[in-house]
């Protein structure tokens, strides 16, 4: 036996063995046990559940009105963003036939008037002709080109507005941010908290699915200056961006903070009078020269006193 | 230790650790889809 060719054939074998097992170990501690491993109960009960705004199923977390006259004939398919779902569950309950709802337990069945997907899936499935009305944030550039694309020229209704609020880890010493700030970090200019008044450490700027509603609002925000991807901050501390309505539930667990952006505070009053600085509509979207008269009677409700107390008890801020 | 079964020992090891990778890898996504930015952020820390 030859010792040598051994002890190499055997130095090799260790060797992969170590390969795997420091790679499965950096990828456990890095990525999954560092940042997504532990689910709490109840940010999980806070998040939108598509069971919980089920409409005619009795659920507590929709508001609707009583009384107000039901859409009858043809039904206008209604979707939206994820977000959203207690907003236009309000109004499917107030205004919608309760047969024309169909929900098998997991989701909305296919002939249902009433479907829940997200943004991106509400922008394709009106411009496709699968809905008539989404209830959504303003859409991408990509949406509006795929619309365009297949000759669809959507109509925007504003319902209400909603704050786009930027968040930190809450031991992050770091409280107020300015625009510039924001662009600076998503561009790439600025890439440590120290910079911003924080400890030495690098920021880890997170972003979020193309053709979302909060990646779509960043994307405006930033205006002509670029989103660069930052691929090296698994080790930094992170920024984060939704919608005030999304994460103010989840405050209460705990562990995040919202930024004031320019000193402002993103509050009901702030967001109605403008002054906190990147507030986004909610848009009751449907197809230019919809013929189907429920699409412009759901719309009106939408913006009636009563629509408008559902944005409001839903969470948003409404514009009437 | 014959060529062979140093061959196969090899392969094995690599069969193993890919699999156990590629779970991972798996899992971990599974959890990302799933998770909401606002956990994320509170897990990742400061």
């Amino acid at each position: 036996m030859d010792k040598k060719k051994l002890g190499k054939q055997l130095a090799v074998i260790a060797l992969l063995i170590v390969m795997f097992a420091g790679l499965d170990l950096a990828i456990y501690q890095l990525f999954i046990k560092k940042v997504i491993s532990h689910h709490s109960p109840g940010m999980q009960k806070m998040s939108v559940e598509v069971g919980n705004y089920v409409p005619f199923s009795g659920s507590e977390n929709i508001y609707s009105v009583e009384g107000a006259e039901r859409l009858e004939g043809d039904i206008p398919t209604i979707d939206g963003a994820a977000a959203l779902l207690p907003v236009y569950a309000g109004f499917v309950e107030s205004i919608y036939p309760e047969d024309s709802v169909i929900y098998n337990g997991e989701d909305y069945d296919p002939s249902s008037a009433m479907h829940y997907t997200n943004t991106r899936g509400a922008y394709k499935d009106i411009v496709d002709g699968n809905a008539d009305i989404i209830i959504c944030a303003q859409p991408s550039d990509e949406q509006l080109a795929y619309a365009a694309e297949n000759g669809v020229e959507l109509e925007m209704v504003q319902i209400g507005s909603d704050a786009f609020v930027f968040i930190v880890n809450a031991n992050n010493p770091v409280d107020d941010i300015t625009v510039d700030q924001i662009r600076g970090i998503y561009s790439g200019q600025i890439t440590n908290w120290s910079e911003l008044g924080g400890r030495n450490i690098h920021i880890a700027a997170m972003r979020r699915n193309e053709g979302s509603g909060s990646q779509t609002a960043l994307e405006k925000l930033m205006g002509d200056m670029p989103i660069v991807p930052d691929y090296s901050a698994l080790t930094g501390s992170p920024i984060g961006f939704s919608f005030r309505y999304y994460v103010t539930g989840m405050l209460a667990e705990g562990g995040v903070k919202i930024l004031k952006i320019n000193g402002i505070e993103p509050t009901r009053e702030t967001i109605a009078d403008g002054s906190y600085p990147v507030s986004g509509g909610l848009y009751a979207v449907y197809r230019k020269g919809e013929t189907n008269g429920n699409v412009y009677k759901a719309v009106d409700f939408m913006l009636s006193p009563e629509g408008q107390k559902i944005v409001e008890e839903s969470g948003y801020i409404p514009v009437r | 230790m014959k060529d062979k079964t140093f061959v196969i020992i090899l392969a094995v090891i690599m069969a193993v650790g890919v699999a156990a990778t590629t779970a991972l890898l798996i899992h971990g996504y599974s959890l990302w889809k799933e998770i909401s930015i606002v956990e994320m952020i509170a897990n990742w820390g400061y």
